[in-house]
C-alpha cells in the first residue's frame, strides 16, 4: 500500500517556493521495484565502454548493483512479513527539481568547455540509481514510508559540482554517497519544533571525505583539484553562474545567504589587496567554485536559518569561513579548493545559535527586528526577497563593471607577482613560488628553471640544493638551454625568456587551451600579461 | 525561540567539537607538497664483489685499480676536427672554422674513465641516492653492460653523486683521494676532452689508429656488450671509444671552433648536447672519434650511455 508521508509536506522552509505547485500523488511506485531498478540501472551503466573501459569502475558499479540488490532481497522479505511501512508516495518537491535543473544547467555549461564532464555522464546516472536505492532503503529500515521525488538529484549534482573520485578508486565516491544519506538520517535535531537533519548532506559528505583526504594526502585519488579550476574554461563563467543562481534566489528566498556571502568575500578580497597589495585568491577575487558554492551548497534551505537577519549572518559567516580556511589551508600545505567545502558543515551547526542570536533581537529589538524583515507576512516577504535581488543585481553588475568576475585577474600574470616579490609585499613570494610549482608540474621549462634558481639563491625561501638540482633538471631535460648550463655551473643564475610552449601554459588564465592560439595572437597576450619582450614580438 | 532537549545540544556540541579536533588533524597531518626522491628498482637484482670481476662492488661497482678506473691523459695540444682530404667520412659540422678545417688544441692533464659507466654502478647510484627516473626506463640486468637509457641530467647527476660519495667514502684508494684533495673533481668530460681521449694527439681517425679495419669495436652489430669486450691497441688504453653505446659529454652542441668560454651563447637556443663515439647501431662512419652526435638532454635512448672523467677546475 502506498501511503503519503505527512512530516515530508514541509512548508516552513519552501519561502517562495509556495508560487511553485508541489505535485502529489498518493499512488508511489511498488517498493521492491525501487531498488530493483536502481540495480538496473547500476547494471546498464556497467556494461557502457565508458565504465567497462575501467576494472575498478565496473568493480564499483557491480558492488553499488550488490548493495542495491541485497535491498531488493530485504525489501521482498519485509513485505512478506506484512510491514506497512515499506510503502511509497511521490511528491515532487520545486526546492528539489528546481535546483537540480539549475545545477545540471552549470554542469551542462562547464561541460562544453571541460569534456571530463561529459565523460562522467554515464556516471552520474549511476550516482543517481545508488542513491535512489540508499534513500529509499534508510527510509524503509528506520521505519518509515519512503517519499519518491526528485529529492536525491540536487544532492548527487551537488556533490559531482565539487568532487569526483578517479576511476581506480570510484567505490569512494558511492561510499560518499551513502555517507550523505546516513548523515540526513542519523544526525538530527530539534528545530522550530521538528526533527530535521542538522547538515546539508551533500556538504556534510564533502566535508568529511575532504577532510580524510586532506588527512591522508589522498587528494590526488580526485579530480578535485581539476573541478575547482576549470569552470573557468566555460567563458564568462561567474555570469552564467549569477543568471542561475538568480533562479535560485527567487525561487527559495536565499538571494541574502548567497549576496552576503559574496559581499564579504569581494569586500575582504578587496581589503585584503589594499593592505598587501597582493589578490588573496591568487587569480580571482572569488574563486569561480567558491561563487558556485555560496549559491548552491550552502543555499539548502532545510539546514541553514529561514530569517532574514539569520540568513545575513549566515552567508557572512560562509564568506569570513571561506576566506579564513583559504589561509589556513595554504599556510598548511593542503589543497586550497576544500575551503568552501569544510565550512559548511561548521555553519550547519551554528544554525541554530544563530535563530537563537536572531530570535534575541527580535525580543530585546523589535523595532530593528522589524526592520530586517522578521515576522512579516509571506507576501512582504516574498517582495523584500525581489528588493535583496535588486541590490544583488546592482552589486554584481558593479562588481562586473570593475573587471572583478569574469575579466582577465591581475594574479595571473606571472610578472606581476615577480614585481610583487621583488618589493617584499606580503605573502607575494610564497605566491610566486606556488604559481611557478604549478607551471613546471604542466612542464613549463620556465617555470621549473626559475624554480630551481629559487631554491639555489635562498632569497625567497631556504636554499634546497637537492630541490634546486631536480627542477634544473626537469626543466634541462624539457630543451630549456639556460636550465642546463645552470647545472654545469653550479654557481650559474641563467635565466631566459618563456618559450612558445612556456606562454602556451603561462598565459592560460585558469584554464584556455591556448595550444593551437597563433604565435601573434600569444605575443600579444603575453604582452597585456606584462612580459615586455613579447610587447617587441607583438609590434614586431 | 524553539526549545532544544540537553541531550540534542550534547550532541550537537559533540558534533562541532569532533568536526574542529578532525580539521586540526587532518591539517596537521597533511603532507607537505614536495616531490618523491626515492626510485623504485624493487626485484632489481644486487651484485657481490664475486659477481662482477675486476670490479669492486663495495666502492660504487668501479674498477678495482688505485684511480677506480680513472686513466691519466697527459696535458698537451691534439688535432681537433676532421680534414676531409684525409678522411673522406667526415661530416661538415667537424670543420673547425672558415678558414682552417682542423683545430689545434692545448689541453691541461685530466683523467678519463677507462669503461663506460656501467649498468652495476648506475643502479648502485640510483639504489644510494634515491635519483628518480621515470617508470618506463629499464636499466638492464647484466652488471657489465654500459647503462642506457639515461638522459644528459642523469649522467650529470651520477657524475656528482659519485665525486661526493668518493670523496666521503673510506675505501676510497689513496692516489685517488690525494686526486680529489688536490681539487680534482668527478664530471663528464667535455667534447674536447673526449676527443683527445678517443684519438690521441696525432689526429687518428680512429682510437685504434685510420684504418677502419685495423681495430675491433662493437659497431653495427645490433647489440650492446659489456665494457672493455674487445681487445684493442687503443689510444691510452681507453676501452669503448668507439661503439658500444654513444656516450654524453658536458659541452652544448654549437659550430667549432671549440671554446668551452662561449658555452653561456647557446643560452637562446633550444637545448641540444654533444654525445660522441656512435653505437651498437651505427655504421663505421658514426664511430670515428671527431664524429659529432647531438641530442636533446632529456632523451633517454638504449644505445645513449656516458662516461666520467676527473678534471681539474
Amino acid at each position: 500500500m502506498a501511503r503519503l508521508d505527512p512530516r515530508n509536506v514541509g512548508l516552513a522552509d519552501r519561502g517562495a517556493a509556495d508560487d511553485l505547485s508541489e505535485t502529489q500523488h498518493r499512488d508511489g511506485p511498488s517498493p521492491i521495484a525501487v531498488p530493483a531498478s536502481a540495480a538496473l540501472v547500476l547494471a546498464a551503466c556497467s556494461l557502457t565502454p565508458r565504465v567497462q573501459a575501467n576494472a575498478a569502475l565496473q568493480a564499483s558499479f557491480w558492488g553499488a548493483m550488490a548493495v542495491a540488490l541485497a535491498g531488493a532481497a530485504w525489501v521482498l522479505v519485509q513485505s512478506r512479513r506484512g510491514h506497512a511501512a515499506l510503502s511509497t508516495s511521490v511528491l515532487l518537491r520545486p526546492q528539489h527539481w528546481v535546483q537540480a535543473l539549475c545545477q545540471l544547467a552549470v554542469l551542462l555549461y562547464w561541460g562544453w568547455y571541460w569534456r571530463p564532464v561529459y565523460d562522467m555522464a554515464v556516471l552520474f546516472v549511476g550516482q543517481l540509481a545508488f542513491a535512489y536505492a540508499v534513500s529509499a532503503l534508510i527510509s524503509w529500515a528506520r521505519g518509515r514510508p519512503w517519499t519518491l521525488g526528485f529529492g536525491p538529484v540536487p544532492i548527487i549534482f551537488s556533490i559531482n559540482l565539487f568532487l569526483w573520485f578517479r576511476d581506480d578508486w570510484f567505490y569512494l565516491q558511492f561510499l560518499m554517497i551513502a555517507v550523505g544519506f546516513l548523515g540526513k538520517e542519523f544526525v538530527q535535531w530539534q528545530r522550530n519544533g521538528r526533527s530535521t537533519h542538522v547538515f546539508n548532506p551533500s556538504a556534510f559528505a564533502l566535508g568529511l571525505f575532504s577532510l580524510a583526504l586532506i588527512a591522508t594526502g589522498t587528494t590526488d585519488l580526485t579530480w578535485g583539484r581539476e573541478i575547482a579550476s576549470t569552470l573557468t574554461l566555460a567563458p564568462h563563467i561567474y555570469t552564467y553562474l549569477f543568471a542561475v543562481g538568480l533562479v535560485v534566489m527567487y525561487a527559495f528566498s536565499i538571494t541574502l545567504v548567497a549576496g552576503t556571502a559574496a559581499a564579504v568575500l569581494f569586500g575582504a578580497s578587496a581589503v585584503a589587496f589594499a593592505f598587501t597589495g597582493v589578490p588573496y585568491f591568487v587569480d580571482s577575487e572569488i574563486p569561480a567554485a567558491v561563487f558556485l558554492g555560496l549559491h548552491l551548497l550552502v543555499t539548502d534551505p532545510s539546514t541553514s536559518p529561514r530569517t532574514p537577519a539569520g540568513k545575513v549572518v549566515f552567508g557572512a559567516l560562509y564568506g569570513v569561513g571561506v576566506f579564513t580556511l583559504y589561509t589556513v589551508l595554504s599556510a598548511s600545505g593542503a589543497p586550497t579548493f576544500y575551503d568552501k567545502l569544510l565550512c559548511v558543515p561548521l555553519l550547519n551547526l551554528s544554525v541554530r545559535a544563530i535563530d537563537a542570536l536572531v530570535g534575541s533581537v527580535e525580543t530585546t529589538l523589535p523595532g530593528l527586528a522589524r526592520a530586517l524583515g522578521q515576522g512579516v507576512d509571506q507576501v512582504v516577504a516574498r517582495r523584500a526577497n525581489l528588493a535583496h535581488m535588486a541590490v544583488w543585481i546592482g552589486f554584481f553588475a558593479l562588481m562586473s563593471a570593475t573587471g572583478r568576475t569574469d575579466r582577465t585577474h591581475v594574479g595571473d600574470r606571472i610578472p606581476f607577482w615577480e614585481e610583487a616579490c621583488s618589493e617584499e609585499r606580503p605573502g607575494a613570494c610564497d605566491r610566486l613560488l606556488q604559481i611557478e610549482a604549478s607551471y613546471c608540474g604542466d612542464n613549463s621549462a620556465w617555470a621549473c628553471n626559475e624554480l630551481g634558481l629559487h631554491y639555489r639563491a635562498g632569497r625567497i625561501v631556504e636554499p634546497d640544493p637537492a630541490l634546486s638540482a631536480d627542477f634544473l633538471g626537469k626543466a634541462c631535460e624539457l630543451r630549456f638551454q639556460p636550465a642546463c648550463l645552470n647545472l654545469t655551473d653550479t654557481d650559474g643564475s641563467m635565466t631566459g625568456r618563456p618559450k612558445m610552449l612556456d606562454l602556451r601554459l603561462l598565459l592560460r588564465e585558469g584554464g584556455l587551451n591556448l595550444l593551437d592560439t597563433p604565435e601573434a595572437e600569444l605575443y600579444a597576450r603575453a604582452c597585456r600579461h606584462g612580459w615586455d619582450f613579447a610587447c617587441l614580438g607583438a609590434s614586431g | 525561540m524553539t526549545p532544544t532537549a540537553p541531550g540534542s545540544r550534547r550532541l550537537v556540541a559533540l558534533a562541532a567539537a569532533g568536526l574542529v579536533a578532525a580539521t586540526g588533524a587532518a591539517l596537521t597531518l597533511a603532507p607537505d607538497v614536495e616531490p618523491a626522491r626515492s626510485a623504485n628498482l624493487a626485484g632489481h637484482p644486487t651484485w657481490g664483489d664475486d659477481d662482477i670481476p675486476g670490479f669492486r662492488a663495495n666502492l660504487f661497482a668501479l674498477p678495482e685499480d688505485d684511480l677506480a678506473g680513472f686513466v691519466p691523459i697527459p696535458a698537451g695540444s691534439f688535432i681537433m676536427g676532421s680534414d676531409p682530404s684525409v678522411d673522406r667520412m667526415a661530416f661538415a659540422v667537424e670543420r673547425w672554422s672558415r678558414t682552417a678545417l682542423q683545430g689545434r688544441l692545448d689541453l691541461d692533464d685530466f683523467y678519463m674513465g677507462r669503461y663506460e659507466v656501467t649498468v652495476a654502478q648506475f643502479v648502485d647510484f640510483v639504489r644510494r641516492s634515491g635519483h628518480r627516473l621515470p617508470d618506463d626506463v629499464v636499466l638492464g640486468t647484466e652488471p657489465l653492460h654500459p647503462v642506457a637509457s639515461v638522459s644528459w641530467v642523469d649522467a650529470l647527476r651520477y657524475a656528482r653523486w659519485l665525486d661526493e660519495e668518493l670523496r666521503a667514502s673510506a675505501r676510497t684508494p689513496a692516489p685517488l683521494r690525494a686526486l680529489l684533495d688536490d681539487g680534482w673533481r668527478v664530471g663528464l668530460p667535455d667534447e674536447a676532452q673526449w676527443e683527445k681521449a678517443a684519438r690521441g694527439a696525432d689526429g687518428a681517425l680512429f682510437p685504434w689508429g685510420d684504418d677502419p679495419e685495423g681495430g675491433s669495436a662493437n659497431y653495427a652489430s645490433g647489440r650492446v656488450e659489456p665494457v672493455g669486450s674487445r681487445e684493442c691497441a687503443c689510444a691510452y688504453g681507453l676501452s669503448d671509444m668507439a661503439g658500444n653505446v654513444w656516450e654524453w659529454t658536458a659541452s652544448p652542441y654549437q659550430p667549432y671552433p671549440h671554446d668551452p668560454s662561449d658555452d653561456g651563447r647557446t643560452a637562446a637556443a633550444d637545448a641540444l648536447w654533444v654525445m660522441r663515439g656512435g653505437s651498437y647501431q651505427d655504421d663505421i662512419q658514426q664511430v670515428r672519434a671527431a664524429n659529432r652526435g647531438g641530442a636533446d638532454p632529456g632523451a633517454r635512448r638504449p644505445f645513449i650511455g656516458f662516461r666520467v672523467a676527473l678534471v681539474h677546475d
